[in-house]
């Protein structure tokens, strides 16, 4: 068996020479340190993204878009196909799983302002990836066509049609209409299925590249180390190994919350019909959700909601440039706004999210 | 000279026939003196009870009914008003009538609320030449020779009414003015029904129009106040015919509105307000109400249930039903007390209708036609049962099983369709629909639910499989890991 391995290693070496590119990633070394942990949810997003690619491929050899037959194939793919529950359940979870990933990413980068400088473009294009898996989880949420998923859509595009100026016009572009119709299905099924995996995949790439050639980043307090202090691991093969180990506990997962809770499909929407009660986004987008209900309807001149989303959306276009504005982390000093910033963050995060869901 | 000696002798003579005739205003009624002697409406008056209740000419047409000077009694600064118009004649009696200290002042104790009804009625909201409303109160009371309602003078008088009501209804040309879609033929259709006939007898009891439309608030028949609104038909009847009382001298039930109640029809109409559903008039006619004879009674359920009559009269039943002269419908459903049709009515026990005729010692065909029968909708009931409550199970597993769900509602379908062809009274045609429908469906959903639920169960074991074998791979990753990390240090060392 190794002699065959070995000989298909060699065939390969000979052509794309393999050597270097072992000889590259023996050389790279992950920090380890009291939270490298962290470090793996990268990986564990990699994989979520890899299981959504594959389960997708597999759900469009059914799946039909349109108002008429929508909801009809997932009713097909949920009863007939051989796996297909297994398939659209792993997708549902997967996407949720790859949510909640990449946003622990995320805060992990921030926490130990992996950001600072070389880093920023790794972080803006982290920060893009996770815009997209939202808009990936917004856009496939409409797709099966159900009632729930027609009036989230219609509720989330409203907010979206609230912003000033542009808000009309994204509200348009979204919904492909005035209202939520076929159009809008077939809009979001084209975000989902070709225009967001087309850009998700290049700045992916970018991410990746970035990673490879600046190395994994180290943490602050490593720059006062001497070499010999440093506690380091190879990336290949122990730390792969140890993502690869992730990966199937991740992929045990999957699993079990697949078999034991599937994916709903609930009643085929109707244009027609009443808002179910209580409805409400994805977790990931309830915290906004519930912040914009607390506010009153106007404050001074404004309207609430219009100031919440203006409120947000600065937020958001600080938290994605904040590589730039934390000049302390560049310089290698502490900066404690950035971590009480964080802390407050994510406290915001868990509360609203949690009072929304009880709601 | 002579004219005056003229003038007296007729004054005396007048008030002393006046005097005679009763209460009437003597002396005092100088328009009365007058009209009397130009004859026509003072003939009418004489009769009228306004005259004989001592109501004097001026109490409609205004004036100073005192003053023998004709100019003086019809000028308008004696209030003399003339001769009442249009919608002005009702507002006139209404000026008496609509006042309850006024009516009492008569001794009259009738109700006050006329000229309010009158207004809110068809006949008060309608008009054909936009000045004034249809009907005014003299259009049925007549205008100067007005006599009680109890009187059979009287055109409103029981006997009278549908004479009174038919001088428009029935006139085709007038009522085209005014509604050109209601028939005309009421009349001429009450005179058939047993209510006309009776009427014609001269027995004021039996329903007239006003018994059913009421009489001064008559609505048209859509509008829900109307006592012959779909919905309050059988209430509208039931005043008579559940009135043990006043039915005492006609020799029929009185039992019928409390059996139509708890009929399939009176539920479906009284209780679910189903104005489709069938009330006293769908089956006994309206204007012509008469209760349909045994050989029509199939004709008239028929009317609705067109396949069920349409099986039974080509079936063997229809010859047996004629030859013993049973009622067809009626026989096995009752009239009133129409239950809704359970399958506890097929069948050879005692609650089946079949067994009433058709019994084991006679061993008549029919009596094992009716006991095979009855074991095909069992079967199909309990094989239904059994289907719905694998669904369930697979449901609640959480199963997508939503299309077998939807296919079940046609064992429902072979169920309805069934109730039909019972009436054909045929075992094959009817096993078709039962057993080559229905329990094929049931069957189906069946082995569909009970796959749903394996399936459930494959997925657990299933998961079970893949978690071992991914833990074991998990494992033997983490031991290699270990090894290698071993193998490094010990390099290192």
């Amino acid at each position: 068996m190794k002699k065959i391995v070995k000989s298909f290693y060699d065939y390969l070496d000979e052509r794309l020479h393999l050597e270097d590119l072992v000889h590259f990633m023996g050389k790279k070394y992950v920090p380890v340190h009291a939270h490298s942990i962290w470090y793996y949810f990268g990986g564990v997003s990699l994989f979520f993204f890899i299981v959504q690619v594959t389960t997708g491929i597999l759900l469009l050899f059914y799946y039909k878009a349109g108002p008429d037959l929508a909801f009809e194939s997932i009713q097909y793919i949920m009863s007939k196909v051989q796996f297909g529950w297994l398939i659209r359940s792993i997708h549902g979870w997967a996407a949720n799983l790859f949510i909640l990933s990449a946003v622990i990413h995320m805060f992990s980068v921030y926490f130990e302002k992996a950001y600072r400088k070389p880093r920023e473009l790794t972080w803006i294009s982290g920060m893009l990836m996770l815009f997209l898996g939202m808009g990936f989880g917004f856009s496939g949420y409409l797709l099966p066509w159900n009632e729930l998923s027609f009036f989230a859509t219609k509720v989330g595009s409203d907010i979206a049609g609230a912003v000033p100026i542009v808000g009309e016009s994204m509200k348009i572009l979204m919904r492909g209409g005035p209202d939520v119709t076929g159009a809008t299905l077939s809009r979001l099924f084209g975000f989902h299925v070709a225009l967001f995996p087309g850009i998700f995949t290049v700045v992916l790439g970018i991410h990746l590249l970035l990673i490879q050639r600046q190395g994994i980043s180290e943490p602050m307090h490593f720059e006062h180390l001497e070499q010999k202090e440093k506690k380091t691991m190879p990336f290949f093969p122990n730390f792969l190994l140890r993502d690869l180990l992730l990966w199937l506990v991740m992929l045990n997962l999957l699993a079990i919350l697949a078999v034991f809770f599937p994916a709903e499909l609930g009643h085929k929407a109707d244009a027609f019909g009443s808002a179910p009660a209580g409805i409400k986004p994805e977790w990931y987008f309830l915290f906004m959700f519930q912040s914009l209900k607390y506010l009153p309807a106007h404050i001074i001149f404004i309207e609430g909601e219009v100031l919440g989303i203006l409120l947000f959306g600065a937020a958001f276009a600080l938290w994605l440039i904040v590589p730039f504005w934390d000049r302390k982390s560049a310089r290698g000093e502490k900066n404690r706004l950035i971590t009480y910033l964080g802390i407050f963050a994510i406290m915001f995060i868990i509360v609203l999210t949690i009072l929304g869901w009880v709601a | 000279m002579k004219n005056i000696i003229f003038f007296t002798f007729t004054f005396f003579l007048l008030n002393g026939f006046s005097f005679l005739n009763g209460k009437a205003p003597e002396s005092s009624d100088q328009c009365f003196v007058c009209h009397e002697q130009l004859g026509g409406v003072a003939d009418l008056f004489k009769k009228d009870i306004h005259f004989q209740k001592g109501i004097s000419c001026a109490g409609c047409h205004g004036g100073d009914s005192k003053t023998d000077d004709m100019d003086k009694a019809m000028s308008k600064s004696a209030g003399f008003l003339g001769i009442p118009k249009g919608d002005d004649i009702s507002l006139r009696c209404a000026n008496c009538h609509a006042k309850k200290e006024m009516m009492q002042k008569y001794g009259s104790h009738l109700p006050t609320n006329q000229l309010e009804l009158l207004k809110a009625s068809v006949h008060g909201k309608l008009s054909t030449t936009g000045k004034e409303k249809i009907v005014q109160c003299i259009t049925c009371h007549n205008a100067h020779g007005i006599v009680s309602v109890k009187s059979p003078a009287s055109p409103v008088y029981p006997l009278n009414i549908p004479n009174t009501c038919g001088k428009c209804h029935s006139n085709a040309k007038f009522m085209q003015t005014y509604n050109p879609s209601l028939a005309v033929d009421q009349v001429a259709k009450y005179r058939t029904s047993v209510h006309g006939m009776l009427n014609a007898k001269g027995d004021p009891k039996p329903a007239e129009c006003a018994s059913c439309h009421g009489s001064h608030g008559i609505r048209a028949t859509a509008d829900t106040k109307s006592q012959v609104y779909a919905l309050n038909i059988p209430e509208t009847c039931s005043k008579c015919h559940s009135d043990a009382e006043y039915m005492a001298g006609y020799k029929i039930p009185t039992d019928q509105y409390a059996k139509y109640a708890i009929s399939v029809h009176g539920k479906a109409l009284l209780e679910k307000h189903d104005v489709g559903a069938p009330a006293c008039n769908s089956c006994h006619g309206n204007h012509g109400a008469t209760p349909p004879g045994v050989e029509s009674i199939s004709k008239v359920c028929g009317s609705c249930h067109a396949l069920n009559a349409d099986l039974f009269s080509s079936s063997p039943h229809k010859q047996a039903f004629d030859k013993e002269k049973l009622p067809e419908c009626e026989t096995c459903h009752s009239n009133h007390a129409i239950m809704p049709a359970t399958k506890a009515m097929l069948g050879v026990s005692k609650e089946a209708v079949c067994s009433k005729c058709h019994t084991e010692s006679k061993s008549t065909k029919g009596y094992f036609v009716a006991q095979k029968m009855r074991s095909y909708v069992d079967s199909l009931d309990a094989s239904e049962a059994l289907a719905l409550k694998l669904i369930n199970e697979a449901e609640q597993k959480g199963m997508e099983i939503s299309e077998t769900k939807f296919k079940l509602r046609d064992a429902h379908q072979a169920k309805l369709e069934a109730r039909t062809m019972v009436h054909s009274f045929n075992e094959e045609k009817f096993k078709e629909v039962v057993v080559g429908k229905g329990l094929a469906v049931t069957t189906a959903s069946i082995s569909e639910a009970k796959e749903a639920v394996d399936n459930y169960f494959f997925r657990r074991y299933g998961l079970m499989v893949s978690v071992l074998i991914i833990s074991v791979l998990s494992f033997a990753l983490y031991l290699y890991i270990k090894q290698i990390e071993k193998k490094q240090a010990s390099k290192i060392s």
